[in-house]
């Protein structure tokens, strides 16, 4: 089957200084695929040129084959991208910035009314619908920017963080919405630092460690690299961390509990 | 937890000032995105070179002068100091009101110090010094240089003027312009608080930039006003002889002020004239008679002096007032606002049946509205394209005193007030698309854009004809009817809406941007463009009205107008559409040179972003 997505030996520089190099990977129809590693790691700059945001220095990105940059808006018209921070015309309304994303999608008027109205409802925004967005909370502006990812029906989702500041109830609904989208032949790229989530829902993960690749592969294949019976959580933490946690998180405390 | 100690505050409260007149210098005054050293470095060129610039030009009739009089020249310079006083107290208040949201405390103060344990009444002390050190800060900056230049420029030829005599002008001129500047900074200040007590939080919230761009409006209008009030009307006011509007006063307040503390010195001032050189005869007598009527205001600029010095702390005094009051508890983070209005819903409905035929229009359409009624630069952008078009219309009237005779005898000024006001207007929208209201929110366009600009563009120009052609052309009608009649009314508004809509299409050929979605980036050379640019609005203008004049005198002649104008929209749609067949890759990242490449300090810079 040929890969809807595939990232071959990115590399980006920013002023000199490489975010990432060499960064490859292939997503399948209908797969999720896991970015992990820890902060600084590389995974918003790899989800930033996975969108067409941005320019990779080096390598190429195809999406069903052909390099995006060759076709770029086609190809934008097709993801549905939620970033990793909120930022919204906070003088628009939920509405009125999903009505402004829809038309310039070209969705046409009664289906984006409908499909707003019905998401608003889904998601537990309608009260809020019409007040602007400079007053909605953390949780509240996610849950416009998924809705805004959702609404043209894309076939390849970039899921930055999608859970951040949403309540439990919605997270929930999220975690199960993905599979349910991946069901029905949508690529998922789910960059998070929450392990336990990415665990559930990812069958595939890449995992990031100062700008480069160190372990990819399913799930499965990164535990048998360690002990046996590990989570997801000791698999990284094996592989990325290089801080014993515990001595670090006493080391806090000393500190907090200094005084004058 | 460590409790927090009254002991403590002082510093605490000068760490939250701190933080406060960070983030206004940060986030409001400059944009967020900007340098903060270099914005400061060019603000502060800007204010110094404008002050020079200004200083010399109305300066340059006694510079110019061989033999300059005590007399007159004490006469002469009180339409100067009026216009140093009134550009002060207009400028200090624009200022002022560029920060607006920031002379209150705000939601996100609340999200960045609410969780620290910091007293209320601390937060309010702090946020109210960062805005009294700013406009304090910012009076004195502004009238710096003008106080110490334009002393020297106005007795450089007065030759019987000493040096104490200068440095007590230089006194006189620095305070009276600089209470002037207070009077403006607070009086937006105490403006703000005492709708803030009547209207509520919640109501408050409705009518903020409501009130904020009729200040706006207000303060560019006296601004561009200023210089228009002649010699004899200043003299006249102070001496009573005509009747003075309310706007006005203020500033005549602070004239007396500065003539009661150092006016009197250029006076008195001894003559003495070149050698071989005689005062008699019609020198002599203009000097004593101007000598005489300028002692004659004494007491006029007394009464005068007296309400200067007692309105900066009456309006001082209501502005902390209602700040202290209106700020007393840090505002809560709750969502608040606008709800769906019957009003909204009407204006949606238009807009949607007006651009129903294809979703971008509606997107440029609805987005272009949006932004320029609520997003905080585009309003003040409009503002300021209102007021110069509201100025125009003043000082057209008041020269022809509301009356236009027949028509091939009317003033070009009456019939060039409807295409100057659509003109500037329209030009405010041109520099407003350069301006994207939220930098950081524009990768949602950039994702959602599928490539083509010329639908969104049509919305773009289709919510403009609305807001800045038929809007301001009716509301302009029921003054062209009384000046002009209603048949020329009508054909005079026909032929503005098709003038507009020429200018409009006009002014955005060539552009290959997405309207509001594009980083901004500064004209290259604004010395010449922006006057230039200036001059062409009027030139233009006022050759139209000319042609209006001519064409407006028989049927047949109008008729070819029409055809004429009619024929120039359509060739210059026609010529746009050419364009824009071609389509090169649109830059969203556009970003203006370094200031080192603009200088020629850099010649290469490599950039690996």
């Amino acid at each position: 089957m040929q890969a809807r997505l595939e990232a071959r030996q990115l590399t980006k520089y920013y002023a000199a200084i490489p975010a990432i190099r060499d960064v490859s990977f292939t997503l399948e129809p209908g797969s999720i695929l896991g970015l992990l590693g820890p902060n600084g790691s590389g995974k918003s700059t790899t989800v930033s040129l996975l969108t067409g945001l941005r320019e990779p220095s080096a390598g190429q990105i195809l999406f069903d084959g052909r390099n995006i940059t060759d076709r770029l808006v086609e190809y934008k018209a097709r993801v549905g991208y939620v970033p990793e921070e909120a930022h919204l015309y906070t003088f628009l309304s939920g509405r009125e910035h999903l009505e402004m994303i829809g038309r310039l999608r070209r969705l046409p008027a009664h289906l984006l009314t409908h499909k707003i109205s019905t998401l608003f409802d889904l998601f537990g925004l309608t009260g809020a619908a019409d007040q602007p967005i400079s007053g909605y909370s953390k949780g509240m502006k996610q849950k416009v920017l998924l809705i805004a990812a959702l609404l043209h029906d894309p076939d390849l989702l970039i899921l930055d963080e999608p859970e951040s500041g949403l309540d439990l109830t919605a997270g929930l609904v999220l975690r199960h919405l993905i599979p349910i989208l991946a069901a029905r032949g949508k690529t998922i790229l789910y960059s998070s630092h929450v392990l336990d989530h990415v665990e559930r829902l990812c069958a595939d993960v890449v995992v990031l460690h100062h700008g480069r690749i160190v372990a990819e592969g399913p799930v499965s294949q990164l535990r048998a690299m360690t002990r046996q019976n590990a989570s997801l959580e000791d698999v990284i933490a094996q592989l990325v961390t290089t801080v014993d946690p515990a001595r670090t998180a006493g080391d806090i405390a000393d500190v907090c509990g200094l005084s004058a | 937890m460590t409790a927090f100690r009254d002991a403590d505050a002082a510093p605490v409260g000068r760490l939250v000032l701190g933080l406060f007149l960070r983030r206004l210098i940060d986030n409001d005054v400059i944009s967020p995105h900007a340098d903060r050293h270099e914005s400061l470095a060019v603000l502060g060129a800007l204010v110094v070179t404008l002050a020079v610039f200004v200083t010399f030009f109305i300066s340059s009739e006694y510079l110019a002068a061989f033999i300059q009089l005590p007399g007159p020249t004490a006469l002469s310079a009180l339409s100067d100091r009026f216009l140093f006083i009134a550009a002060s107290i207009a400028v200090s208040a624009l200022a002022t009101l560029m920060v607006w949201d920031a002379l209150a405390l705000e939601a996100r103060d609340a999200a960045i110090l609410g969780p620290l344990p910091i007293p209320a009444p601390t937060i309010t002390r702090a946020k109210l010094a960062a805005a009294l050190l700013f406009g304090t800060v910012f009076a004195i900056a502004l009238n710096a240089v003008p106080s110490v230049l334009y002393p020297v420029f106005l007795t450089m030829n007065l030759r019987g003027m000493d040096g104490r005599g200068i440095l007590q002008l230089m006194v006189g001129h620095a305070t009276s312009v600089v209470m002037a500047g207070l009077f403006g900074f607070f009086g937006i200040l105490a403006t703000r608080g005492v709708c803030r007590l009547i209207t509520g939080e919640r109501g408050f919230r409705r009518i903020s930039s409501t009130v904020q761009s009729a200040l706006v409006v207000f303060a560019v209008t006296a601004l561009l006003l200023a210089p228009t009030v002649r010699k004899t009307v200043v003299h006249d006011w102070v001496a009573g002889t005509t009747p003075v509007r309310w706007p006005v006063r203020p500033a005549l307040w602070y004239l007396g002020a500065n003539e009661t503390i150092a006016g009197h010195i250029v006076a008195e001032t001894a003559v003495v004239l070149p050698p071989r050189f005689s005062f008699v005869g019609f020198p002599k007598r203009q000097d004593e008679s101007s000598k005489a009527a300028y002692r004659a205001l004494g007491p006029a600029f007394a009464a005068l002096a007296r309400r200067a010095w007692v309105s900066v702390p009456v309006v001082a005094c209501l502005g902390i007032i209602t700040f202290l009051w209106t700020n007393r508890r840090v505002p809560d983070q709750a969502a608040g606002g606008r709800g769906r209005s019957r009003l909204r819903e009407r204006l949606r409905g238009i807009g949607q049946r007006l651009t129903e035929s294809n979703p971008e229009t509606q997107a440029g359409f609805f987005f272009t509205w949006q932004t320029l009624t609520r997003s905080a630069p585009h309003r003040t952008i409009v503002a300021i394209a209102v007021a110069a078009a509201f100025t125009h219309l003043l000082i057209v009237l008041a020269a022809s005193g509301g009356h236009a005779p027949d028509l091939p005898s009317t003033p070009l000024g009456l019939l060039a007030i409807n295409t100057l006001s659509l003109t500037s207007l329209i030009a405010g929208l041109r520099y407003a698309v350069t301006v994207p209201p939220e930098v950081a929110s524009n990768w949602k366009i950039r994702m959602a854009w599928l490539g083509d600009e010329r639908d969104y563009l049509a919305g773009v120009k289709r919510a403009a004809i609305v807001a800045l052609v038929i809007v301001p052309l009716l509301a302009l009608l029921p003054l062209d009817v009384g000046l002009f009649g209603l048949r020329i009314s009508v054909a005079h508004s026909i032929f503005g809406f098709l003038f507009a809509m020429a200018t409009l299409d006009g002014l955005f050929l060539g552009y290959r941007q997405l309207p509001f979605a594009c980083s901004y980036v500064p004209i290259e050379n604004p010395k010449l463009l922006w006057p230039a640019g200036l001059s062409t609005v009027v030139l233009v203008a006022y050759e139209f009205a000319n042609v209006e004049r001519w064409a407006m005198q028989t049927t047949a002649r109008t008729a070819w107008l029409f055809i004429g104008l009619a024929a120039l929209v359509v060739l210059i749609k026609i010529i746009d559409r050419a364009q824009r067949r071609e389509r090169p890759p649109m830059n969203f990242d556009a970003r203006p040179a370094w200031a080192t490449q603009r200088l020629g300090l850099f010649e290469r810079v490599v950039n690996h972003d």
